[in-house]
């Protein structure tokens, strides 16, 4: 058995290793590090369910105040290596798009840190996912928000890519500052950094409310950002337009989940604080209610596949925060509320990656993102609009699916917690979402093809997607695998939350 | 006598976070909006020092995990200044401009 920490320092290692690879060989042609990378990553995957689960212990030795091996976290840091491979094979396919948008002498020659920047993108996920303390979760996010400056910015020839880059960075720089500042405040009020100790004093400390919920509120701003929360959403549209197709599957995936995570665990202490805990998700329900319906509303009237996606991921940040908002007075429920974001963010990974990839092929056949390229893809390549269908059905929410019983989760959540104004609001947009999604549906299948080209799809990204439509399938149907990994294991969770 | 408090320099940090906060919304020039972010960042540096230094704790020392994070804090943000400007060079390169009205090819 293997302690958790070395998925971490082989993801790493085989960063640095790769980097160094690709500096010293003379080779112009790249793909080979993009194929050691999948090759290894499904290693250190499999690797994953060869370690023993070691919850932190605060006090035992140095390191280990900062780190917790525990069996959520383990679930999340398999997410986070599944979305690496998956958006790797995305990039291989994106490799022609990309090589012409890069100011290089030979085709092809600067691409290597597009493969591998994921990597370390990937490390900054595992960790934060392990993160108990803040100074360890503010660190890991901001590995991982670094390497997406560098890779949304990429393709240096694309006003589109620099423009989404500048944006990216001066938002994501934005929302750091709130969240060091909310972290400062935090610090200020109890003297600690550890989660489990802020949330000890944090339940003690009398007289303070408006200072706590000061607290709560700056880093409620700065995580808003990251996931794509409505008021702080301005930015995603234009960023998922702007970066290349790879980047935006892994951002839409990798940055909400990394945000989501960090949102549960800074969430809790607060959650022990009862005086204002009425306030806390008062101001919950509220922007879980104007991100679902801005995101799914907004939608609707989008041409570009690429800027509907965005919107969707709002919508989609919607669902889940909803669910967050239904966690009750009582810091127990927290447990449903962690399996069911985790099991959303799992089905989330499945479908969105589904979708981008066959975007990813479309666009770079077809030149273009608009969802008139997809007109008649049935005709062109039967199993890539089949495998969209798919996609897209489970981001509706079609049962079966993966994505259905995601919704299914933070409906149930809801209905617990009788909250019927978020009930109804979640039931308009789902509604809205089928339109939507299935006007995409509609292009492949009864429209004429603009182009009559057929598609080829390489053997690897053919694999990958009909492993992913697999997975949408089987976790819909089942999804006890899931499930019982985040539940089980989740003790260490709710212990920090009493 | 000791007349400098805690609140002065929280006073004095909250200040700064406003004035950096209101830079990145008002100011138009991209480079200027960044150098308001590194305010912010500071403001929060300022402010864990000074919590750290009044937070005494049972053995008599000021409490030093605020100021460990604080160099975290400053590593990073040298991080992203070194990306950050590298991006707004390419993009100055790229248009001839640094100003956020020109950064208007991404909209619907």
């Amino acid at each position: 058995m293997f302690p958790p920490i070395s998925l971490e320092i082989l993801v790493l290692a085989l960063g640095f290793i790769l980097l160094l690879a690709e500096s010293f060989s003379n080779s112009t042609n790249k793909r080979g590090l993009a194929h050691i990378a999948i090759f290894c990553l499904g290693w250190i995957f499999a690797i994953s369910f060869f370690t023993a689960p070691t919850p932190a212990t605060i006090g035992a030795g140095s390191y280990w105040n900062f780190y917790s091996g525990d069996g959520v976290s383990l679930v999340f840091k398999r997410i986070a290596l599944l979305t690496t491979i998956g958006v790797l094979v995305l990039a291989l396919d994106y490799e022609a798009a990309l090589a012409k948008l890069l100011p290089s002498a030979h085709v092809g020659a600067g691409t290597g840190e597009f493969y591998i920047l994921p990597l370390f993108t990937c490390a900054g996920l595992m960790l934060m996912a392990s993160a108990v303390d803040l100074v360890m979760a503010f660190a890991a996010l901001e590995l991982v928000t670094i390497s997406f400056y560098v890779l949304v910015a990429y393709a240096r020839r694309s006003h589109a890519s620099l423009e989404a880059g500048v944006k990216y960075l001066i938002l994501g720089a934005l929302s750091t500052g709130f969240i060091v500042y909310g972290i400062t405040w935090i610090f200020g009020l109890t003297g600690e950094t550890h989660f489990t100790k802020v949330a000890e004093k944090l339940a003690h400390l009398r007289g303070d409310d408006t200072a706590i919920l000061f607290a709560f509120l700056l880093i409620l701003v700065g995580l808003g950002f990251k996931v794509a929360a409505v008021p702080f959403q301005s930015w995603v549209p234009d960023v998922y337009e702007g970066a290349p197709t790879p980047v935006t599957a892994f951002l839409s995936v990798g940055s909400k989940a990394a945000g989501f995570l960090l949102f549960l665990r800074v969430l809790e202490p607060f959650l022990g604080v009862h005086s204002i805990l009425p306030k806390v998700l008062q101001v919950l329900a509220l922007v879980a209610g104007a991100t679902l319906i801005f995101g799914n509303l907004a939608a609707m009237p989008q041409n570009s596949l690429k800027r509907l996606l965005a919107y969707s991921s709002i919508g989609h940040a919607g669902y889940l925060l909803t669910a967050i908002a239904c966690i009750g007075a009582g810091g127990g429920l927290l447990l449903g509320v962690g399996a069911t974001v985790g099991y959303y963010l799992f089905a989330y990974m499945l479908m969105t990656l589904l979708a981008f990839a066959v975007l990813t092929l479309v666009s770079v056949n077809s030149k273009g993102e608009e969802i008139q390229q997809f007109n008649g893809l049935s005709k062109r390549s039967p199993f890539l609009a089949f495998a969209m269908v798919v996609a897209m059905s489970s981001l509706a929410g079609v049962p079966l699916t993966a994505g259905f019983y995601g919704k299914f989760l933070v409906f149930a959540q809801i209905i617990q917690a009788h909250h019927w104004v978020l009930l109804s609001l979640g039931v308009i947009t789902v509604g809205a979402g089928f339109y939507y999604y299935f006007r995409v549906v509609a292009a492949m299948y009864w429209h004429d093809p603009q182009e009559t080209a057929p598609i080829t799809v390489a053997p690897l990204s053919k694999i990958t997607i009909s492993l992913l439509i697999a997975a949408i399938f089987y976790f819909g149907i089942n999804p006890n695998p899931v499930l019982s990994a985040l539940r089980t294991s989740a003790p260490s969770v709710a212990a920090a939350a009493h | 006598m000791n007349p400098l408090t805690l609140n002065h320099y929280l006073l004095a940090s909250g200040l700064l976070f406003s004035i950096g906060f209101a830079g990145v919304l008002l100011r138009r020039n991209i480079i200027t909006i960044f150098m308001c972010l590194e305010l912010m960042l500071n403001a929060a540096n300022l402010s864990l020092v000074a919590f750290s230094r009044f937070h005494i704790g049972a053995d008599g020392l000021p409490n030093y995990n605020a100021q460990v994070l604080v160099f975290f804090i400053i590593t990073v943000a040298a991080a992203e200044v070194a990306v950050g400007l590298a991006i707004i060079v390419a993009l100055y390169r790229a248009r001839q401009t640094t100003h956020v009205e020109d950064l208007v090819s991404l909209k619907f």
